[in-house]
């Protein structure tokens, strides 16, 4: 009993003693003048204007790792200029459209290529917020523009045009990596007539089989014709049965349909899965000696063989003789101009926001400064290929709403299954026309 | 005062019963009638719903005005130049398949359902040989699909491990890529649906031989039937009514047909059913107005049918 009451009093003197701590706390903080902070340069940082506990909203399609990814990036920015960030993750883009034609649009989004010229009305100039276009490979400019207004800032982006070998191999069979088309023709020649096989080309990939068939068929367009031409495949200038789509897929069906060239020719180029199509390169007795795959290629390898030593047992090149990339990029785009949305757009186009994105090791920057920052050697030289290239195009497939996607998967499986090549180029034409025409 | 009571409850009679079904009525309307009504709707409407069907036809090229979604649906995978290519391709497109669907599968395990039934009436083990053979039922068709398609599996270098090209391989013949070749990968899969339905085909049936009054049989036998007179001549008919129900109850399967499908071979390589390419207009395509005209056509496929398992058991609930 006495014991209980000692308690008590103890909690009685606590709550006592907590309440005038927080009492004296209150009035020291509220006599304080307002210090009404505008920093210019914190560091390499430009927090011109911002003024402290500045807000952004901002929404993004990124969550879990990449969320954190990105979180990390703007930390140095936030800290710097004292912006506090309410960032919001959804991969709903009606939401944004809901948002954006309610007139209650973020600050700033991170989204598709096609939404700037979906909402060109209603974006800020880059030029206006202040944007360093020197960090940018040309085409970036090109690719953001619209309506002679450069609307996006290519935050992310990753390549598809690669091939994927094994430098050990490729040394024990004394072959050399190609730099040209001409090249890697002859070369794919020479390994056929030495017996060995020079792709693995495995598309199945459930009811998405057929689109490293599509990738490589865009990846040979790079080459033959260029990236103006896939963007006009895009926009529907150029119908896809098109005599130079036809050339392209007639370069890959000699290629994919033949044992010779390909493991274990049609058949295997069916139903081999794109995953298991990257091993064949690398396991130990190889039943090919290329592979022609996106950026992830390593990821899968090493999860399979994680003793597997970059440049090594592993390596890449861009295929030879494409005039411009392949890949999937992500873009800023300010919906509001406040002095915190220009804080971040000088710092993500600054080479110090290059240099964090890099170093964070989210994807490939656009920001060339970033190059040298990645933390592996395997970045690093995808990113030289990124900034080093001519041109950079979007997915045809992903580009085209409607049934065209999926026209063109069961289209290229249908060639290798030995359709008519024309009929089928016709059937996806009819498909890019429909979603012109809507 | 008895009396009285019957006769009130008689005048109830006509407004309660309507308030019993009032929440079956409820839940049907916002859960079945509703969404059929709007799925008609959407299927007159072009890829979002927003305007009318007719909005989508293109000049120069052929147009059924307000039926455009249903145009497409019926005609778009078909090669219509000519009397030969419109045959060939309807063999391989969504409705030629349904036809191999039926023809096999409902055959399939109808038929060896049939055959099951009667064999293990007269075996000791017969719980263990039904348990066996419905076992594949308590898989889900997803499950199924991924087992088979390791069974199927083409192996590019020298070791197969898809076991039938295993057996293949090790009695000396070239693997078969038993997937993608057509018209064999469409059949490859009906042997799956075949292997995962014949169990309740069988189980049906057999409850139906069992309620044959064994006095018929024995007394078949002192006529001197043989075994097989028996089955054919007195079994059979007898049990004729469950083998229309049955056979009816699997074309309404064959008809929603998607799993299997969708997780072998994703409709690729000429596979593609009815379902499978509603899927793909409505989710990887979202073409909803096509999608739904898809559907729409699905449903009359199947009406029929369903009309009469209907009839079937409101004749037998009559002769009770």
């Amino acid at each position: 009993m006495k014991q209980k009451r000692t308690l008590w009093t103890l909690l009685a003197i606590l709550l006592v003693a907590s309440l005038a701590l927080a009492a004296c706390g209150t009035p020291a903080e509220t006599t304080e003048a307002p210090v009404v902070e505008e920093p210019a340069v914190v560091g390499d940082i430009d927090c011109t204007g911002v003024k402290a506990g500045d807000t952004l909203s901002m929404l993004y399609q990124w969550s879990g790792e990449e969320e954190a990814k990105l979180t990390a990036i703007l930390a140095p920015w936030s800290e710097a200029c004292g912006v506090t960030v309410t960032p919001e993750s959804s991969r709903d883009q009606a939401l944004l459209d809901t948002r954006v034609q309610a007139g209650t649009p973020p600050d700033v989004t991170f989204w598709n290529v096609t939404q700037l010229s979906q909402y060109k009305d209603k974006l800020v100039d880059m030029t206006t917020l202040g944007a360093n276009a020197a960090n940018y490979a040309g085409y970036w400019g090109e690719i953001g523009t619209v309506d002679g207004r450069w609307l996006g800032l290519p935050v992310k982006a990753d390549v598809k045009t690669l091939i994927w070998y094994s430098p050990a191999n490729f040394e024990a069979a004394g072959y050399t990596v190609p730099t040209t088309w001409e090249e890697l023709d002859a070369l794919v020649e020479k390994m056929a007539a030495d017996g060995n096989v020079a792709w693995s080309m495995g598309m199945e990939s459930g009811d998405a089989t057929g689109w490293t068939g599509t990738d490589f068929i865009q990846d040979i367009l790079l080459v033959t014709q260029g990236p103006d031409y896939v963007s006009k495949i895009i926009s529907g200038e150029i119908p896809y049965n098109d005599a130079g789509v036809k050339e392209a897929y007639q370069i890959y069906g000699k290629w994919a349909m033949d044992p010779k060239y390909t493991v274990a020719g049609a058949e295997g180029t069916l139903s081999t899965g794109f995953n298991d199509a990257i091993l064949k390169v690398f396991s130990d007795t190889p039943e090919a000696y290329m592979v022609k795959q996106s950026g992830f290629a390593s990821g899968t390898l090493l999860g399979t063989y994680p003793d597997k030593v970059y440049g090594v047992d592993y390596d890449f090149f861009g295929v030879p003789g494409a005039q411009g990339l392949q890949g999937g990029s992500d873009w800023l785009m300010v919906f509001n101009d406040t002095p915190a949305v220009r804080s971040l757009i000088k710092y993500l186009s600054s080479d110090k926001g290059g240099q964090t994105w890099a170093e964070v090791g989210f994807d490939l920057t656009p920001n060339a400064a970033g190059n040298a920052s990645y933390a592996s050697a395997e970045a690093i030289k995808k990113a030289e290929l990124l900034s080093g290239a001519t041109g950079f195009t979007p997915d045809i497939g992903d580009s085209i709403p409607g049934g065209f996607g999926s026209a063109e998967f069961s289209g290229i499986t249908d060639f290798v299954n030995g359709g008519d090549l024309d009929e089928i180029l016709n059937t996806i034409a009819a498909a890019q026309a429909d979603a012109m025409a809507q | 005062m008895a009396r009285a009571t019957t006769v009130s409850v008689m005048k109830q009679g006509k407004a309660v019963p309507w308030l019993y079904l009032l929440p079956a009525l409820i839940v049907m309307t916002i859960f079945i009638l509703y969404p059929m009504f709007n799925t008609v709707g959407l299927s007159f409407g072009n890829a979002d719903g927003s305007a009318s069907a007719e909005t989508t036809c293109r000049e120069g090229q052929p147009c059924w005005g307000v039926f455009e979604n249903y145009r497409y649906a019926l005609t778009n995978e078909l090669n219509l130049s000519n009397a030969q290519t419109t045959w060939e391709s309807f063999w391989i497109s969504s409705y030629g398949n349904m036809v191999k669907w039926l023809l096999v599968m409902v055959t399939g395990t109808v038929g060896i359902g049939l055959i099951f039934a009667v064999l293990v009436d007269r075996i000791k083990q017969e719980a263990l040989a039904k348990a066996i053979i419905f076992m594949p039922m308590a898989i889900s068709f997803v499950g199924a699909g991924v087992i088979w398609k390791f069974v199927y599996n083409y192996g590019t270098s020298q070791v197969q491990t898809g076991i039938l090209n295993a057996i293949l391989t090790g009695l000396g013949f070239e693997p078969v890529s038993w997937l993608s070749k057509i018209p064999l990968n469409t059949f490859m899969l009906i042997i799956v649906g075949i292997w995962m339905w014949t169990g309740f085909c069988m189980t049906l049936l057999s409850s139906a031989i069992k309620s044959i009054p064994e006095e018929i049989i024995e007394a078949s036998r002192i006529d001197g039937a043989t075994n097989f007179e028996i089955f054919s001549k007195i079994q059979v008919p007898i049990i004729a009514p469950t083998i229309v129900v049955v056979i009816t109850t699997m074309v309404i399967n064959v008809f929603k047909l998607f799993d299997i499908v969708y997780v072998m071979t994703g409709g690729n390589f000429g596979t593609n059913v009815i379902a499978t390419r509603m899927y793909t207009e409505m989710y990887t395509n979202a073409q909803y107005g096509r999608g739904t005209a898809i559907a729409v056509i699905l449903i009359l496929f199947i009406v029929p049918f369903i009309v009469m398992n209907i009839r079937r058991f409101t004749k037998q609930e009559a002769m009770r």
